[in-house]
C-alpha cells in the first residue's frame, strides 16, 4: 500500500472501495507525461509523481472528510478535475493521494436568474451547449471545450469571446470552496445565505485570493461548486453539421457571422480593435496566429508541415488580421446596424474583407485547443498577458526575437508574435505566446527559454501572469511586489499550515530549478538556504531530491 | 535528422509508442464530440469509462498503461487485464482522437491486447473457451456444425451459384435466425439471386478483438479463399462485426488492402439503400412506429478500409511515405438511415448521440462474454436515451447489438421494442 495504511482505510470508509484505489495499474493511468501541456519537459520529468492512490469524492461533504484525513495523517493531496493542465495538475510528491473530481458533477441551471450552479467534473461544452438552448452563452476558456468548467475559471477562463462577455472574476458568483484543513469557504452570497446569485460577501472579495490572476495550481483547497454567470446570446439555434473531424456549427447568419479582414499594417490592425471596442460592437474580435490556419486547412500533420515550410517571417510579418464574431443579440437589424458600423471602420482603416465560411469551428460552443499538439506533438503557452492592445504589439517581437536563439529545438515559427485580441471591449488586450517542440528532442532548451521569458519580461518591464507557481517565485517575487512572493506564502501558510495541498506548490518551480542540473547556469537570483516548508516536507522533498540526483548519476553511468 | 522504421502491425505494441505517448488528456476520447455536445446528460460516449470512472479505463489512461507496457515497468496482473479486455472497442476514442491529432488509437489497444496473448496473460477464461468452441464446431457457441444452415426455411430461394454470397455469421445463424431468415427474404424480393457459403465457418470476430491473431488468421485465409472458389463478386453481410472482420481485419491480417480482397464487401445497410435507389427496394406496407437507429461501431466508426502502410517517424513525428489515417468518416451513416426514412408510417427520431457520437452497446469484441456487466450496463445506458427521445422501437443493424438491448430491455422491463434493421425492412415489404 502506498500511502498511510490507517489513512487509506479511513478514505475507504468515506468513499467506498470501489472510489479508492492503489493499484499501480490505476494510478499509473494518471501519469502527468508522457505528453500534454507542458509535458515531456523538465518540470514535468522531474517534478510529477505517479499517485500513491486515487480517491474519487462524490459530494463536498466527502472532499471534507477526504481532506482531513490527509491532514490528520500528514498526506499530500492534489485536487485534479480533468488533468488536462499538464504536470502543475498532478502530483508533486511520491505517495501523493490524487482527489479525482470527476464524479462531483451537479449541475443546475436559475433560469430566472440566469447563472448555473456546476460542480468540479462538469465541462465548458457542456455548460455552454446548457446556455444556448435556453438563449445564453458563456466563455469557453483558451484551455478547451474539455476544460472542466471550475478549474479553468480559478485559473484562465478566457478567449475570443471575452471581448464582449469580460473577465471571469466578473462572471465567478456564489463558490464553495473545501479549504486545505477541509473547512468550508462560502463564498460571494453564498456566505449568508443559500443563493448563489452574487459574486460579493461580506468582508473582503475572495475570489481574489481563489484565482489571483491566473490561480494557485491547486494549493489551496478545492473548488466543489460555483455559480457561473450566464450572458444572453441571440435565441436562433446553431446546428452542428458534419461527420468528424470536419464538424462545425452552421451559423444563422442574420444573427451571428465571423468576418475575416485583413490590414494593411499591424498599426491599423490594432487601431481596428481599439475602433470596435470603442463603438461597443461584436462579440470576438481576434488576430489568429497563422499557423492556425494552417492547422486548420491540413488534413494531417505532415500536411500541415507542407504549407508551414511555404510561409517565410516575411509573410508571417505581413499577415494582419482581425478576425471580427458578430452577434445579433437583441435584433437581426441590431446584427446589420453593427456590421454597418464595422464596415465603416474596415473602409477608414483600408481592411478588406475575406470570403468567410457561415460556420463556426472553434470559440462559440467547440474550442480546439486540442489541436495545438498536432504540429510537434509537445506544447505550451510560456506567457499570456492581460494588458493593453498596444502592449501586445510590443511585447510580442521581443518574445519572438529571443525565441529565435531557442529554435531549434522550438518550432520553426518563423518569427510569428503570438496571438492577441480585444478583452472587454477593447479596455484591454490580450496576448498569448505559444511555443512548440518535439519532446523527443534535448528539450534544455525549451526548459531555459521558459525561464528566459521570465527575466525577459524583469528586463523589459513587461506585465506577464505567469508568475507565482509558473515561475521560480524567488526570481518574480521580488520583482513585481516587491515581495509578493512573501504574501504568497502567508497566504499559503494561513490557510494550509500542514502544507497538505499540492506541495510544494506554489514553490515547486523554485524547488526544480534547485534539482535540475541543467537549470543551474540560469540561477541569477537569490534564494534562501532552505525553502520555508514545515519540517514533514522538508524531510520528505529532500529525500526524493537525493533520489533524482541518485538516479541522474546512475543514468550518466549507464550512459558513459 | 534520424528516423525510426515504423508499421502498422498491432503484433508489437512498441510500433504505437509514439502515437501512445502523445496522447494529451484532451478526452476527445471520452466526451461526445463538443460540437455535438448535447449538454450535461449522455455527454459521453466510452462505454469503458463509463462503466469504470478511474481514468485507467478511458483511452487516455490506457495510452499511459500501454506505454508503461512497453518500457516493461508493468506486469500482468488482473487488474491491467481488466483494463485490457473491459472493452468493446467501440473506436469511439479513436475517431475521436482523430477529431485534432493523428494518434492511432484504436490500433493501440488492439496491440495491448496482442501483446497479453503474446505474454501468455491473455485472453480471459471466456475468450479462451469460445476460441475452442470455434476450433471445434467452427462456431462461437459451440453448437453442432451441421445445425449452421436450420436458420433456412422453405419459403427461401437460395442459388447455387450467384454473383452475391451472403455470409450469415454465427449468431444469425444460431441464435438469431430472424435476423438471417429477414435478410435472405429481402435478397429475394428484391430479385437478387444469392448464394451461401458451401461451408460456413466463423469469420473470427472474437479471436481478432481479443489478440488472438495467428487463429483469426487462418480463419481469414480459409473463408476468402472459400469465397473465391465460389466465384462471388459481393460478400454481403447483415452482422456489423462480421462486416469489419471481412472489409477490414481480413485485410489487416493477411497485410493487403481491402481494395486487394477480390471481391466487395457490403453490409445489409448498403445494399438495401442501394436497392432503394435502383427501384428494387420498394417499401410500401406502413410501419406506424415512432423509431430511433443505433449506429452499430463496426458498420460506423471502424468501417473505413484497410491499406497496409510502413514508413519511417521522422522530424516532429511526421512520417513518410504520407499515411492517410482511418478516422471513421467512411462509415455507413447515411445508408441505413435512407432506408428507414423511406418507409411509410415510420417517424424517425435520431439519438441524442448518432453516428460517430453514438455510444456504444458494449456487447462487441468479446466485452459480453468476459465482462456481462460492462455490457449489460452500457445498453441500459443506451436505453435511457432511447427513452428519453420517446422512441417505441431502437433498430440496429447488428444481432450483437439486437441480443444485448433486448436482454437489457427484458431484465429492465423496459417497454422498448428491440429491432434488427433486416426485420424492419422485411416488415416495410408486402408478402
Amino acid at each position: 500500500m502506498a500511502i498511510v495504511k490507517e489513512a487509506y482505510k479511513a478514505l475507504e470508509d468515506v468513499v467506498g472501495a470501489a472510489y479508492l484505489s492503489d493499484d499501480p495499474v490505476i494510478c499509473e493511468g494518471y501519469r502527468s507525461g508522457p505528453a500534454g501541456y507542458e509535458a515531456g519537459l523538465g518540470y514535468e520529468r522531474v517534478m510529477t509523481k505517479i499517485p500513491g492512490a486515487v480517491v474519487m469524492p462524490k459530494t463536498t461533504e466527502e472532499v471534507q472528510k477526504i481532506v482531513k484525513i490527509c491532514n490528520r495523517y500528514c498526506v499530500p493531496y492534489v485536487p485534479y478535475s480533468t488533468g488536462f493542465y499538464g504536470p502543475r495538475s498532478h502530483c508533486h510528491m511520491e505517495n501523493e493521494l490524487l482527489v479525482d473530481l470527476k464524479r462531483l458533477n451537479d449541475f443546475e441551471f436559475d433560469e430566472k436568474h440566469w447563472y448555473a450552479v456546476v460542480g468540479s467534473g462538469v465541462v465548458y461544452s457542456q455548460f455552454q451547449e446548457e446556455c444556448l438552448r435556453r438563449g445564453g452563452y458563456v466563455v469557453i476558456g483558451g484551455g478547451g471545450a474539455q476544460a472542466s468548467v471550475i478549474a479553468n475559471l480559478i485559473g484562465d477562463g478566457w478567449s475570443p469571446l471575452s471581448h464582449r462577455i469580460g473577465l471571469p472574476h466578473r462572471r465567478i458568483l456564489g463558490t464553495e470552496m473545501v479549504l486545505p484543513d477541509g473547512e468550508i469557504l462560502r463564498m460571494g452570497s453564498l456566505a449568508v445565505g443559500d443563493d448563489w446569485f452574487w459574486g460579493d460577501g461580506i468582508g473582503p472579495d475572495l475570489r481574489g485570493l481563489l484565482r489571483g490572476y491566473t490561480g494557485l495550481r491547486g494549493c489551496l483547497g478545492i473548488v466543489t461548486k460555483m455559480a457561473v454567470k450566464v450572458l444572453p446570446f441571440q435565441p436562433e439555434r446553431l446546428q452542428p453539421k458534419g461527420i468528424s473531424p470536419n464538424t462545425a456549427l452552421a451559423l444563422p447568419e442574420k444573427r451571428v457571422k465571423w468576418i475575416n479582414y485583413i490590414m494593411p499594417s499591424k498599426e491599423t490592425q490594432v487601431k481596428a480593435m481599439y475602433e470596435i471596442g470603442k463603438a461597443e460592437i461584436a462579440g470576438a474580435v481576434t488576430k489568429v496566429p497563422l499557423f492556425w490556419r494552417a492547422i486548420a486547412k491540413a488534413e494531417c500533420k505532415e500536411e500541415f508541415w507542407d504549407i508551414w515550410l511555404k510561409e517565410t517571417p516575411e509573410t508571417i510579418a505581413n499577415f494582419h488580421i482581425v478576425r471580427v464574431l458578430l452577434i445579433g443579440f437583441t435584433s437581426e437589424e441590431q446584427l446589420e446596424y453593427d456590421e454597418n458600423v464595422l464596415n465603416d471602420i474596415m473602409m477608414e482603416l483600408g481592411g478588406q474583407p475575406r470570403p468567410t465560411k457561415p460556420s463556426d469551428e472553434s470559440w462559440i460552443k467547440n474550442a480546439d485547443s486540442a489541436g495545438m499538439w498536432l504540429m510537434c506533438g509537445s506544447y505550451v503557452s510560456v506567457d499570456y498577458v492581460i494588458e493593453t492592445l498596444k502592449q501586445a504589439t510590443e511585447h510580442g517581437p521581443v518574445y519572438a526575437e529571443l525565441k529565435k536563439k531557442y529554435t531549434p529545438p522550438l518550432m520553426p515559427d518563423h518569427g510569428d508574435p503570438g496571438w492577441f485580441q480585444s478583452f472587454e471591449l477593447g479596455y484591454q488586450g490580450y496576448s498569448e505566446f505559444l511555443i512548440y517542440w518535439d519532446q523527443d528532442e534535448d528539450t534544455t532548451g525549451v526548459d531555459h527559454f521558459y525561464l528566459e521569458t521570465s527575466k525577459m519580461n524583469i528586463n523589459h518591464r513587461f506585465y506577464t501572469s505567469l508568475i507565482g507557481p509558473h515561475q521560480p517565485m524567488y526570481l518574480t517575487g521580488p520583482k513585481y511586489g516587491p515581495n509578493y512572493h512573501e504574501w504568497m506564502l502567508k497566504i499559503k501558510n494561513e490557510f494550509d499550515p500542514l502544507w497538505t495541498c499540492h506541495p510544494p506548490v506554489p514553490f515547486a518551480h523554485d524547488e526544480f530549478v534547485e534539482r535540475a542540473p541543467w537549470m543551474h547556469e540560469l540561477k541569477t537570483w537569490e534564494t534562501p538556504k532552505e525553502f520555508p516548508y514545515p519540517q514533514w516536507v522538508k524531510e520528505r522533498l529532500a529525500a526524493e531530491a537525493a533520489t533524482f540526483r541518485a538516479g541522474l548519476k546512475s543514468e550518466a553511468k549507464v550512459k558513459k | 535528422m534520424p528516423t525510426t522504421k515504423v508499421n502498422l502491425e498491432t503484433t508489437d505494441l512498441s510500433n504505437y509508442r509514439y502515437d501512445m505517448s502523445r496522447c494529451i488528456k484532451c478526452k476527445g476520447c471520452y466526451w461526445v464530440e463538443h460540437t455535438y455536445m448535447p449538454g450535461v446528460k449522455f455527454s459521453t460516449r466510452c462505454p469503458s469509462n463509463v462503466w469504470n470512472d478511474f481514468d485507467s479505463y478511458g483511452a487516455f489512461g490506457k495510452m499511459r498503461i500501454g506505454t508503461a507496457l512497453v518500457e516493461g515497468k508493468l506486469d500482468w496482473t488482473p487488474t491491467l487485464l481488466e483494463v485490457v479486455y473491459a472493452d468493446p472497442l467501440c473506436g469511439a476514442c479513436d475517431v475521436g482522437c482523430k477529431r485534432n491529432l493523428d494518434l492511432e488509437i484504436g490500433l493501440s489497444l488492439e496491440a495491448m491486447r496482442v501483446k497479453a496473448v503474446k505474454d501468455g496473460a491473455g485472453p480471459m477464461p471466456a475468450h479462451k473457451k469460445i476460441a475452442e468452441n470455434i476450433a471445434a464446431t467452427h462456431n462461437v457457441f459451440g453448437s453442432a456444425h451441421n445445425d449452421r444452415k436450420k436458420w433456412l426455411t422453405k419459403d427461401i430461394q437460395v442459388a447455387e451459384k450467384a454473383d452475391v454470397l451472403y455470409f450469415v455469421g454465427c449468431t444469425a445463424s444460431y441464435t438469431n435466425n430472424e435476423i438471417a431468415q429477414a435478410t435472405a427474404k429481402i435478397l429475394n424480393a428484391t430479385k437478387t439471386p444469392f448464394m451461401l457459403m458451401p461451408d460456413e465457418w466463423c469469420c473470427g470476430n472474437t479471436l481478432q478483438s481479443v489478440g488472438m491473431l495467428d487463429e483469426a488468421r487462418e480463419l481469414a485465409k480459409r473463408n476468402i479463399e472459400m469465397v473465391k472458389s465460389t466465384g462471388a463478386k459481393t460478400v454481403l453481410l447483415s452482422c456489423a462485426e462480421g462486416y469489419r472482420m471481412w472489409k477490414v481485419e481480413y485485410p489487416k491480417l493477411l497485410n493487403i488492402a481491402t481494395a486487394d480482397l477480390p471481391f466487395t464487401v457490403v453490409h445489409l445497410t448498403e445494399f438495401a439503400d442501394s436497392a432503394l435507389k435502383q427501384g428494387s427496394l420498394r417499401p410500401t406496407k406502413p410501419v406506424n412506429v415512432r423509431l430511433t437507429y443505433h449506429d452499430s461501431c463496426s458498420i460506423s466508426r471502424l468501417a473505413d478500409p484497410w491499406t497496409p502502410w510502413s514508413g519511417e517517424r521522422g522530424w516532429m513525428g511526421t512520417v513518410s511515405p504520407r499515411l492517410k489515417r482511418r478516422r471513421g468518416t467512411q462509415g455507413l451513416y447515411g445508408q441505413p438511415r435512407n432506408v428507414i426514412s423511406s418507409i411509410p408510417g415510420v417517424e424517425f427520431v435520431e439519438m441524442i448521440r448518432a453516428r460517430e457520437n453514438a455510444f456504444c452497446c458494449g456487447a462487441g469484441r468479446g466485452t459480453k462474454e468476459a465482462f456481462p456487466t460492462l455490457a449489460s450496463s452500457s445498453a441500459k445506458h443506451r436505453l435511457e436515451e432511447v427513452k428519453e427521445i420517446g422512441a417505441e422501437v431502437l433498430v440496429s443493424a447488428c444481432p450483437w447489438c439486437k441480443n444485448n438491448f433486448a436482454q437489457a430491455v427484458k431484465e429492465d422491463g423496459n417497454h422498448v421494442k428491440v429491432m434488427d434493421f433486416s426485420e424492419l425492412v422485411l416488415a416495410s415489404l408486402d408478402a
